[in-house]
């Protein structure tokens, strides 16, 4: 029996790439509001970091030679990057329940190319990194922070809390992929907890002394906050101050979204 | 026909003697402990996060210390020491009521509750193992910390005193999370209230002195009862024994530990009601 509906023809052709990405960037991005509790502590931490870091050792200021007089502007950016960077660490943990609840799985079966499964989680990063720096910036400046380079500053921050989201996801992705379970999750944390502490994140390097001096010194995270903290400290904005940077940013993201993009083939390939 | 064996006689026979309240106290403390250490993934960062924060300041803060406000210290581990057994005491002490709310969740709780052991041994049991594991994590930073220039001018007597204090402390903070697994039986809430600690630490003098704070951080430091209690044990390590010194890092754990033992009787109380 017909009806009188025109059948229509099973669409064979292969998910373009930017449909597939956009899809499951929607979905991490859905997520915030279906599952707060994952999404909070992103927020929270930094937020509780910066305020709390800038009154415990708001002293600090006063050594010869700080770089500003605001204990806040020193440490807003610190915070704004390590949520940033858990926004990206946090793509990770919820690819581990996927792959836990064999949602994964179904993923993988779509016709989706593969490349998008990390494009996708890779502009949710962003776009919850972007989210974490606004709010950390809209609370510090309610807590007496003030850019001093105008919005140009202000944006090197953006920029750098871009570039630890990526690397952030890609280093969550990989680790994610290979592990299959919480494992990853600690791992995630305490690396990346680990590279951003063995920095200048506390104290300008000329103040610290001793074994931390040398790891903050050859540890490219270092040139990460120094970006970061540009527009917010009382030094001129120079291209010498901002490249390592922008290098550093480029160079991980490069190397853990490739991380992440070989343990998925291996994940596939299992 | 009769069987050749005599008959039991009808008379009830003498039951085994109860298990004292010691006892059965002492078994579930060894427990506790032991779950401890079948599991050093949970004990580890405990150990591990404290010394690398207490690492970290050193290196960092070393200038610092000539701020003045700063106490006269011969170097920043000095000062820190007493803020690094502070926090590690308030980690593991979270992992010891996360243990006792997983016992909730997966009924082991109810098994108890259903053996002929004593209510509050359950729970005191629990306690005296956080209490155990408070004094060896302040021994333990304390010799790890010594070779790398540690000070402490109150001698043997001084790291008695910081071992008195930190179990103490460990009992305190214990029944406050046992009483937040009693009341919610989750160990995610539990794991959850974690940053409540974290920010009473934070907005203390355990890492800078009051003295250098200035405004709202100041006053909340200044009401924090964590900032006196550090500041006890810190001048165990920095002045040396004293009255002052004793009566702060003991009676201000003292005081905690009475009033979270009583939330947490409560909680027992409410939770045995309801089940």
């Amino acid at each position: 029996m017909r009806t009188g509906q025109a059948v229509r023809p099973i669409d064979t052709r292969r998910t373009p790439h930017s449909a597939a990405a956009v899809g499951l960037a929607k979905r991490s991005i859905v997520n915030i509001t279906r599952l707060p509790s994952a999404f909070l502590p992103s927020v929270i931490m930094p937020v509780f970091q910066s305020i709390a870091f800038a009154g415990t050792f708001f002293a600090i200021i006063q050594i010869p030679g700080f770089p500003t007089d605001r204990s806040i502007n020193w440490f807003l950016p610190l915070g704004t990057l390590m949520g940033a960077g858990f926004a990206g660490i946090g793509i990770g943990f919820s690819t581990i329940r996927d792959l836990e609840t064999g949602f994964y799985d179904r993923i993988r079966l779509t016709p989706a190319p593969r490349t998008a499964l990390i494009t996708g989680p890779l502009m949710a990063a962003l776009i919850r990194a972007v989210l974490v720096t606004t709010i950390v910036i809209i609370v510090g400046l309610m807590f007496g922070a003030r850019p001093t380079h105008g919005p140009g500053g202000v944006l090197l921050l953006y920029v750098a809390a871009a570039g630890i989201a990526a690397l952030g996801t890609g280093w969550g992705l990989g680790l994610a992929f290979r592990f299959r379970d919480m494992r990853a999750a600690a791992i995630m944390q305490l690396t990346f907890f680990l590279l951003i502490f063995l920095t200048d994140a506390q104290t300008p390097l000329f103040i610290m002394e001793g074994w931390l001096e040398s790891a903050a010194s050859i540890n490219p995270f270092t040139n990460i906050i120094r970006l970061a903290r540009l527009g917010f400290l009382d030094a001129p904005i120079t291209w010498n101050n901002m490249w390592g940077g922008l290098i550093a940013i480029t160079a991980i993201s490069a190397l853990t979204l490739a991380f992440a993009r070989r343990s998925l083939d291996r994940l596939s390939d299992s | 026909m009769t069987s050749p064996v005599a008959a039991a006689p009808l008379t009830p026979t003498r039951a085994p003697a109860q298990t004292s309240v010691i006892a059965q106290t002492w078994a579930l403390s060894v427990r506790s402990i032991q779950s401890l250490l079948r599991q050093p993934s949970l004990v580890i960062p405990s150990l591990i996060f404290p010394l690398f924060f207490a690492a970290l300041g050193t290196s960092s803060f070393s200038r610092a210390i000539e701020l003045p406000g700063f106490p006269a210290v011969d170097s920043y581990l000095d000062f820190a020491l007493a803020g690094a057994i502070v926090q590690g005491i308030l980690f593991g002490s979270t992992t010891g009521a996360t243990a006792l709310a997983t016992d909730i969740e997966n009924g082991f709780f109810d098994r108890l509750l259903a053996s002929p052991s004593t209510r509050t041994g359950i729970i005191v049991g629990r306690m005296a193992g956080g209490m155990a594991y408070g004094a060896f994590q302040t021994l333990f930073f304390v010799l790890v910390l010594l070779p790398f220039g540690l000070t402490i001018k109150g001698g043997v007597g001084g790291v008695i005193g910081l071992m008195v204090s930190g179990t103490i402390l460990a009992l305190a903070i214990g029944a406050l999370m046992s009483a937040m697994a009693l009341i919610t039986g989750s160990s995610e809430a539990v794991q959850g209230a974690f940053p409540l600690l974290f920010i009473a630490l934070f907005f203390s003098s355990a890492f800078f002195p009051r003295e250098t704070m200035s405004g709202i951080y100041g006053t909340l430091a200044d009401l924090n009862p964590v900032s006196h209690l550090v500041e006890g044990m810190r001048d165990l390590v920095i002045e040396g024994v004293s009255a002052s010194a004793l009566a702060r890092a003991i009676l201000v754990p003292g005081v905690l530990a009475v009033i979270s033992i009583a939330v947490s009787l409560r909680a027992l109380r409410h939770r045995l009601g309801a089940s």
